[in-house]
């Protein structure tokens, strides 16, 4: 077993080889049809949409788990190099990075629009997984809220009774004045997607800059707030990278949606007038 | 400062009816008047053994009793009736209240695209009250899975009758093991159910309870679970006896592990093997061959104030050869290297070291060629043993997490990788779609590092589950493995939910075609059903999580097999 593991290649060197090769055979067939007189554009046009169209399928393939179609990890896979591969197959079919004609503008920016999307999108699911993991809490997105309204009335309840306890009202006006609006729903999304420490320092300065105005039962009630605030930070971290990890594909999916639109009118177009 | 009355043992009995007047009946029974009642110690006595480990129960004719594959944690004593068991062929799944699970074909998979209705777990009420199998017991609030056709099966089965005065289960309750026959009632019967307690009591201090029960697992189940250990699989029927008649039984933890396990995770305390029974000690003489029949046992060794997991035996596992082979040998002051604790509950059988020597070692030297590549054998798991015994805390800390939260109990564990898993609940869907558009597992569990072991059901090797389904719905299947609950003969009593201890079954109400909650119509009740993870045992991909993952995050592991013990056998 472990014999099969050392000669076995890793899939994903497989999939950008046979992407590679895909490749360089549309450039070749390119490159004859061109020397004997004909038109290119045609052969990479075709092979171009076929590509395009199967990554649509990716879509498609999820809705339909139930079906022996290949595991979604091995699409996914061949997703990821097909889009790749896809750049440079549009490339090689435009022969431009940007096109003179405002029908060929409009597909091309789609196109890139899509492509980038995709590479973000890449780019944060390989990043953030990670990072969530090292916040050492794992929260499901759809609980978030009322994760959070739980830490509130945690809190709210320490605070009344901080305040009933040591006839005090100063953690109670901080709470009022500051931390409430920290507690009523989840705060500083684009710090943490760009992983600022912000959220960090703004917690910890807001419960330091107490410490000085309390007595020492009001600062045990202090700590039990900043351990929440602590929790409900990382919440917090959990919602913005889970919301951009869910969120990006409401782009990608559509704009492929308007790409495929747009390819099918194209090659109607081609086919009809030109043909 | 508070004050608790300590629970004591008995405090909640086995059946709540019983009464001084059934525990006076039950003294004049030939098989109980027989013990001496006086060997009892005053805390343990038989009269309260007999009023609260046992239960005085009625079957019609046609009841079943125990069935094939069935985990039971009780042993029954035939006081009145007659009653049938079924040795060959035995009774098809159908009637036993299994389910056969098929695969669907390609077509009915693309079915179910369309096919899936508009609300989550709906049933088809009509079909599930036509192909009842349940009815209801003599006592209240009971029921019973009862065969429909007593001559047909009479007719086509060969079968043995169990008159009154005669015990069976008894080893499938204290072994833990599946029930390996059927038994129905032939005529109306009325039955003595002990719960393994009072049995273990019963055979503790009853000198003739313990010749019957120890001659009955020397003949029945010893010699075949000895044949099956690879040091002993050379040796001929003969020798094998005289293994057997030398093995000594221990039963060391809980039976019932899960109901502490629950309440420690309820008070979020870890279990450590401070918590758990010795079965040997680091540091003792090695006195024979320690064999793991049923549960887990932990191997760890002493390190500062606290014990450090090494690795931990599984039923057919063993430890003790290499440090009897190196007695055996001349070395001098030989002791354990490791300790070892049972992990909740195990069943160990111990082969004293002089049958070791005569059976085994002696083998090995008449045998010159076979002790050459024992003996290295022997030293490549000595070695492995001292590689584990070295190795760093950092390196053996997943195994002391799986071990301290018994996931190594685990045989399809949903293992997720919280490094590549994108939080998209791909597999959460998939799940719902191949199940009545409810998700059979939540995507949350628990944590180490990077990996997370999900609310799915883990298929154990122990499965706990299992134990007291009044109609045996939970049930292991035959061709798989896996535990599979057949929705028909499911009452919704949720015994096994409550004894999962990973809370991973979950009771769901079942809804009609129009989406209305199905009720029960004298209290207007919801009808609750079992579920849980099947493997999508019915799906052409197999698990439908798995084969949805598009970061190749989640995968179903047996933990026994996983690569931080992958050599775990025997040493």
């Amino acid at each position: 077993m472990k014999k099969d593991k050392v000669f076995r290649l890793p899939r994903s060197l497989v999939y950008a080889c046979s992407g590679s090769l895909l490749f360089i055979l549309t450039w070749a067939w390119a490159v004859r049809t061109e020397n004997s007189l004909g038109i290119s554009d045609f052969s990479t046009g075709w092979v171009l949409f076929f590509v395009i169209a199967f990554l649509a399928l990716f879509g498609a393939r999820k809705r339909l788990s139930f079906l022996p179609l290949g595991s979604a990890s091995r699409w996914f896979k061949i997703h990821i190099t097909g889009g790749y591969m896809a750049v440079f197959m549009f490339w090689l079919h435009t022969g431009e990075v940007w096109p003179s004609s405002f029908y060929g503008q409009l597909l091309t920016l789609l196109f890139y629009a899509i492509s980038i999307s995709g590479v973000i999108g890449l780019l944060m699911e390989t990043v953030f997984p990670s990072q969530l993991t090292h916040t050492k809490m794992e929260v499901i997105y759809e609980r978030i809220p009322k994760e959070l309204a739980e830490i509130r009335n945690e809190v709210e309840a320490l605070v009344e009774e901080c305040a009933k306890e040591n006839a005090s009202s100063v953690l109670a006006q901080h709470y009022l004045e500051t931390l409430r609006w920290y507690f009523q729903r989840t705060r500083f999304f684009m710090s943490n997607v760009c992983g600022s420490e912000k959220p960090q320092h703004w917690v910890h300065q807001q419960c330091i800059i107490l410490e000085r105005f309390l007595n020492e039962k009001e600062r045990k009630y202090l700590n039990k707030v900043y351990l929440l605030a602590e929790k409900k930070r990382k919440i917090d971290f959990h919602y913005s990278l889970q919301k951009m990890l869910k969120t990006w594909l409401l782009i990608h999916i559509p704009l492929a949606g308007a790409v495929m639109a747009m390819v099918f009118w194209h090659l109607i177009v081609i086919q009809v007038y030109f043909v | 400062m508070k004050t608790f009355v300590r629970p004591k043992r008995w405090d909640q009995p086995f059946g709540s009816l019983m009464t001084d007047l059934d525990v006076e009946r039950l003294l004049a029974v030939p098989e109980i008047s027989a013990v001496e009642e006086s060997k009892f110690p005053s805390h343990c006595s038989l009269k309260g053994i007999l009023k609260n480990d046992t239960r005085i129960v009625k079957y019609s004719a046609g009841d079943i009793v125990i069935r094939e594959g069935d985990y039971g944690n009780s042993a029954f004593l035939v006081l009145d009736g007659s009653l049938k068991v079924v040795l060959f062929p035995g009774l098809p799944k159908e009637i036993l209240g299994r389910t056969t699970v098929k695969k669907k074909t390609f077509w009915q998979a693309l079915k179910q695209f369309w096919g899936q209705h508009k609300f989550p777990e709906v049933r088809d009420i009509k079909k599930s009250r036509d192909e009842s199998l349940v009815r209801e017991g003599q006592e209240p609030g009971v029921v019973r899975v009862f065969l429909q056709d007593v001559p047909a099966v009479l007719d086509q089965n060969k079968t043995a009758s169990l008159e009154k005065g005669a015990l069976f289960g008894e080893l499938a309750a204290l072994g833990r093991t599946p029930r390996t026959a059927t038994i129905f009632a032939e005529k109306d019967a009325e039955l003595l159910e002990i719960r393994w307690q009072g049995l273990r009591e019963l055979r503790k201090y009853d000198q003739g309870w313990r010749r019957l029960i120890n001659e009955r697992y020397r003949k029945n189940a010893l010699t075949a679970h000895l044949q099956a250990t690879s040091i002993f699989s050379h040796l001929n029927d003969d020798d094998l006896k005289e293994v057997a008649g030398s093995t000594l039984f221990e039963t060391h933890g809980q039976f019932d592990w899960h109901l502490t396990y629950n309440k420690l995770q309820s008070q979020d305390k870890a279990i450590g093997s401070k918590d758990e029974p010795f079965i040997a000690r680091q540091g003792d003489y090695p006195d024979g061959v320690l064999l793991v029949r049923g549960g887990f046992a932990r191997v760890s060794i002493d390190r500062g104030n606290g014990q450090q997991t090494i690795t931990y035996l599984g039923a057919g596992d063993f430890y003790g050869v290499d440090e009897i082979f190196r007695a055996w040998q001349g070395a001098v002051n030989v002791s354990m290297r490791v300790t070892i604790s049972a992990i909740g509950y195990a069943e160990v059988l111990r082969v004293p070291s002089k049958i070791i020597e005569k059976h085994l070692f002696q083998y090995w030297t008449d045998k010159k060629k076979k002790v050459r590549t024992s003996r290295k054998n022997l030293n490549k798991k000595s070695k492995r043993l001292q590689d584990l015994i070295d190795q760093t805390l950092s390196d053996g800390a997943l195994l002391e997490w799986a071990v301290g939260e018994r996931l190594v109990n685990g045989t399809q564990a949903m293992l997720i990788n919280l490094d590549s898993c994108v939080r998209c609940d791909d597999c959460v869907s998939a799940c719902a779609a191949a199940h009545e558009g409810n998700p059979r597992f939540i995507r949350h569990g628990k944590t180490f590092e990077n990996w997370m072991v999900a609310n799915a059901c883990m298929h154990c090797a122990d499965p706990v589950c299992m134990i007291g389904c009044p109609t045996g719905a939970i049930h292991r299947s035959m061709s798989g493995g896996m535990v599979i609950i057949n929705d028909d003969t499911c009452i919704g009593c949720e015994t096994c939910a409550n004894s999962c201890p990973y809370s991973n079954i979950r009771m769901v109400g079942i809804r009609d075609n129009e989406g209305y909650s199905i009720t029960d119509p004298q209290n207007q009740k919801p009808i609750l059903k079992a579920t849980k993870c099947d493997l999508c045992a019915d799906q052409v991909t197999g698990p439908a999580c798995v084969y949805a993952c598009p970061q190749d995050a989640m995968k179903r592991v047996n933990f026994q097999e996983t690569g931080f013990d992958e050599e775990r056998q025997g040493f």
